[in-house]
């Protein structure tokens, strides 16, 4: 209530205090006249005793003002004229502050983009990922058949809508040159379950989604501009794809980037096409959209019941089947959650270390200011109010830090996503107001961090202490605080630095390890196909070869091959296999790691053959229904042979893929080869059998070994690829090397950026140490002289502070080095080929922070030896 | 004019007025009087410091005002101790009492 009685009285107070003042002035000339002064006389003798009554109201009003408002404006003044009295004093602590708190916004930027935003689409909280497992042959195919993903539409009571989608890349022919346009073919229901309407034009119609029906193409935002420089015209014009015009419909708005970020087109799946009706067809990636209010729980619960149901009525394909449901956002981010977390726990580590640094500064500073604090404190100021007003300059000096902050977190902010490359999610990035709320709950946090043990510390003496004291001789208390503060930055830092120590050895021990293939000189690329073309498998396998042998005919071209993952790049495609013939061990499961390549894989990644021969690839039935393949040809690697046959020659054995309904043919093993970190370089090779099919999909990875340079190939290669396949595009062309590099983008980015943390955090302890022990350096000048004067050597001055100074530097080691145990056992799983308690690392840590204290110690030291005692007594 | 005129702290100013206040209702005017003639001219209070620290006071709940008329017939405004204020004065002189002993013990004993 004390506000409002404090704002109403405003206008009565000016006109009571009127009367109150005038009263006194009366009074005063009335007793002039009675000393016997004219009236006129006693009247001016009394207004000028009673001295400037404008300041008099000024001050009564200020009594009243609202408490906060005047305050927190004098304090901001006070602190102003704080900032500018000590200008390097100022830029130190900003400059610091700037750097502490940009780096933490910048990371939180990326953080907020990635995982705590819902997904850019409306109510993304709904949005969940719909998988079908059998959970009995750990098979890695998940996507759903489409008769099932209508059951599940149908038959379900908590979503609002099931859709699914597969992508393949297109050739589209309208220009001179194929191009490649990269489309999901999508089920009825997809906009329905984004909640997203296209921005021109409309979605599909039931006609385009019946088989037989017109069809029609949905664009996206980025096609639109990129080839119709986004002209409303587009709707209605035609793309040619494989051999069918697709009309184009309607325009995605810019930020509707699913399933990728580079996809251009959606087009419509006919459910009720006959190729559609098996339901061992494994096509659909799916997503659905809950009912609001359902938990994915309730979901999941729902479908396993829906999922039986299915089971019954078809035990032969649905009865093993399982459904798996979880939210969107969790398997859109998967990994990356971890490491930015990781960094972002970094980043405030180092914002800690900044907070620590200027807290010492602003002690050291507030010993200085003792007097000023003294005499505010003899003027009647309350301890609150001199808190408050060192806390007003704190928080100035950290909003300033903020500000410039946030001009780093935008530098900082591109610079991060130039590093982390095709990280999900990272066009999310973006500095808006959601940042700046956040820097500035980092300057009030920063404040009250750095801020108030200062404020509280230089208030705590009461009045007679301190106009008692000779501030040069107690420093003891507070010297034992400052160099705790120092301490921690020390310890802090060290952690930090083995954490970035342990990630660049283990990142150096990635481009160490041979991974068993030769990924120099070769050149990946992609060809464009549809999964049409698997309903002709020999047709596709002929058409692969035909495209292997006339790039092998091109002069530089040492070899080709096919393949449907790169290699050295995760993949994760492990499943069980089972043996036909007997087993050495019986009952022992078989989870080996399945890789699809042509057969002349092997010689062009220069993977040696240790035993057996080299595969040869099977002529596939033109009618895949109808069986007759035969048996396949596999290859197994060393560490196949050795875990599940040891002992045996493999060759000859047949190993058998799961499978649901579908019992797809045993391979033969022919050969054993070496040992390839297939699944990237980072995981030691695990036992893998090569499937040799030159056509695993229509789109493989053709890998293509070069004497030259191989990207200097890349134009003669497009052009024979145009020769022989003038409907296709080429796309995606990139050398291995720089493929195996993108997939440990994540690595990197940890690696460069703790690195960077790491060597900030360094330099703001060796600023804290330096700075600390100059204060203190400065502040007993005076025992240095005389203890100068009567004889003390300079060298032993020198190594007197030298040592403190590393005393420090020792104790924030070995508090660091435990520090560095927990921090490093978080990295743990994000090390390979180093363990997280490596001895030459931390020792390494240790004695760069030593050397590195012990120059920041020196050269106050050095300063402290130096001092002229005569100066020095002179001074006093 | 006697040379020998102290002006006042701010913390003694509050004391001195609530001490005063302690005697009766009494204007601002009359406050400054009493102050000058209590201490026999030797302390003078400027109006620049009475008035914001009457208001303070009062806006601290030490002080209680209203309006009456002065011996004069005049409208003046009237200050009184609350009971809050009686407490706070009673803590003041005390404090007062310990540091002037202590200072001048130190006056006494160390010349």
């Amino acid at each position: 209530m004390g506000w409002r009685k404090g704002l109403f009285r405003k206008r009565p107070l000016d006109q009571q205090l009127d009367s109150e003042l005038r009263f006194h002035i009366d009074e005063l000339t009335e007793a002039n006249i009675a000393l016997g002064f004219s009236p006129e006389e006693a009247r001016r003798r009394a207004v000028l005793e009673f001295g400037g009554q404008q300041q008099i109201r000024e001050e009564v009003q200020d009594v009243y003002r609202l408490p906060l408002v005047e305050s927190a404006l004098a304090n901001l003044k006070s602190a102003l004229r704080f900032m500018r009295k000590s200008p390097a004093f100022s830029i130190t602590v900003v400059a610091t502050l700037a750097l502490g708190i940009g780096a933490n916004s910048a990371v939180f930027s990326a953080l907020d983009a990635v995982i705590l935003r819902p997904l850019p689409f409306p109510d993304a909280d709904q949005l969940v990922r719909l998988d079908q497992i059998n959970p009995k042959v750990r098979s890695p195919e998940t996507q759903v058949a489409p008769v099932r993903l209508e059951d599940w539409n149908r038959m379900n009571s908590t979503f609002q809508a099931i859709a699914g989608y597969y992508t393949q890349d297109e050739s589209e022919t309208s220009g001179t040159f194929p191009e490649k346009v990269t489309m999901a073919a999508v089920t009825p229901r997809f906009l329905q379950v984004w909640g997203v309407a296209p921005a021109l034009g409309r979605g599909f119609n039931p006609d385009e989604e019946r088989f037989g029906g017109p069809d029609a193409v949905i664009i996206s935002d980025r096609y639109w501009r990129g080839h119709f420089g986004a002209n409303p015209d587009a709707l209605g014009k035609k793309l040619h794809m494989g051999g069918y015009s697709y009309t184009i419909v309607g325009i995605m708005p810019a930020s509707f980037l699913f399933p990728e970020r580079d996809v251009d087109a959606w087009s419509a799946v006919p459910m009720n096409a006959p190729y559609a009706q098996s339901r061992d067809s494994a096509w659909f990636i799916t997503v659905g959209r809950l009912k609001p209010c359902v938990t994915v729980q309730q979901a999941q619960a729902n479908l396993t019941t829906v999922q039986a149901q299915l089971g019954e009525q078809y035990p032969k394909t649905d009865g093993e089947l399982a459904v798996y449901v979880q939210p969107l956002k969790d398997t859109i981010v998967g990994d990356v959650r971890g490491s930015l977390w990781f960094l972002f726990g970094s980043v405030s580590l180092l914002l800690v270390i900044g907070c620590t640094n200027v807290a010492a500064l602003l002690l050291a500073r507030a010993t200085q200011r003792q007097h000023e604090i003294a005499i505010r404190f003899s003027l009647g100021a309350s301890r609150t109010a001199v808190v408050i007003q060192l806390l007003a300059e704190a928080f100035v000096l950290a909003l300033t830090g903020a500000a410039f902050g946030l001009a780093v977190a935008g530098g900082a902010s591109r610079a991060f996503r130039a590093l982390a490359g095709n990280l999900p999610r990272i066009e999310e990035i973006r500095l808006d107001w959601r940042i700046v709320l956040y820097s500035l709950v980092c300057t009030v946090v920063v404040t009250l961090l750095c801020g108030l043990l200062p404020a509280l510390r230089a208030t705590r003496r009461n009045l007679s202490g301190s106009m008692a004291q000779a501030n040069r001789t107690q420093v003891s208390t507070r010297s034992r605080l400052q160099w705790l503060l120092v301490g921690v930055q020390v310890s802090l830092a060290v952690a930090l630095l083995a954490g970035a120590g342990l990630l660049l050895r283990s990142f150096q021990a990635l481009g160490k390890v041979s991974p068993g293939f030769e990924a120099g000189h070769i050149l990946t690329l992609h060809i464009s196909g549809g999964w049409g073309e698997t309903a002709d498998m020999r047709a596709l396998a002929q058409r692969i070869d035909r495209t292997l042998d006339a790039l092998g005919t091109v002069p530089g071209v040492e070899a080709t091959a096919t393949s449907a993952n790169p290699p050295g790049v995760p993949a994760e495609y492990e499943t069980e296999h089972t043996f036909i013939e007997g087993q050495t061990e019986p009952g022992r499961k078989v989870h080996v790691e399945s890789r699809f390549v042509s057969a002349s894989y092997f010689f062009t990644m220069q993977i040696p053959l240790l035993a057996g021969e080299l595969c040869r690839e099977p002529t596939p039935p033109s009618d895949p229904k109808g069986g007759g393949w035969g048996s396949l040809n596999v290859m197994v690697n060393r560490s196949f042979a050795n875990t599940y046959l040891p002992g045996a020659t493999p060759i000859g054995y047949h190993v058998q893929l799961p499978g649901g309904n579908f019992i797809p043919p045993p391979g033969e093993i022919r050969g054993v080869v070496g040992d390839a970190r297939e699944q990237g370089l980072n995981h030691a090779p695990v036992p893998t059998v090569y499937w040799c099919v030159n056509d695993p999909d229509p789109d493989p990875y053709y890998l293509i070994r070069t004497q030259a340079e191989p990207m200097t190939m890349a134009q003669t290669l497009r052009r024979k690829i145009h020769e022989i396949e003038p409907a296709r595009s080429v796309f995606d062309i990139m050398p291995l090397d720089e493929r195996l590099g993108e997939a440990f983008v994540d690595t990197r980015l940890r690696t460069v950026l703790l690195s960077f943390f790491a060597v900030t955090a360094v330099s703001l302890a060796c600023l804290g140490l330096y700075g600390t022990l100059s204060y203190f350096v400065n502040v007993r000048r005076r025992e240095v002289g005389l203890r100068l004067a009567l004889g003390a050597a300079r060298g032993q001055v020198l190594r007197q502070f030298l040592l403190e100074g590393l005393g420090v530097a020792v104790l924030g080691c070995v508090c660091g080095l435990a520090l560095a145990v927990a921090f490093t056992r978080v990295l743990a799983g994000m090390l390979s080929g180093v363990s997280p308690s490596d001895a030459t690392t931390l020792v390494g840590v240790v004695l760069l922070i030593l050397t590195v204290a012990a120059g920041a110690s020196l050269l106050p030291a050095a300063r402290a030896a130096r001092v002229d005692p005569m100066q020095v007594l002179r001074e006093e | 004019m006697p040379t020998e005129k102290s002006d006042l702290l701010q913390g003694t100013l509050d004391m001195l007025i609530l001490k005063i206040v302690a005697l009766g209702p009494v204007h601002g005017y009359g406050i400054s009087l009493r102050i000058r003639q209590i201490s026999k001219e030797m302390l003078r209070v400027q109006q620049g410091s009475l008035y914001p620290a009457l208001h303070r006071l009062e806006k601290r709940g030490w002080l209680e005002s209203d309006w009456g008329e002065s011996d004069n017939g005049r409208q003046a405004k009237f200050y009184r101790l609350s009971a809050k204020g009686r407490r706070q004065l009673g803590k003041e002189e005390s404090n007062w009492h310990r540091l002037a002993g202590a200072v001048s013990q130190i006056l006494e004993t160390a010349s």
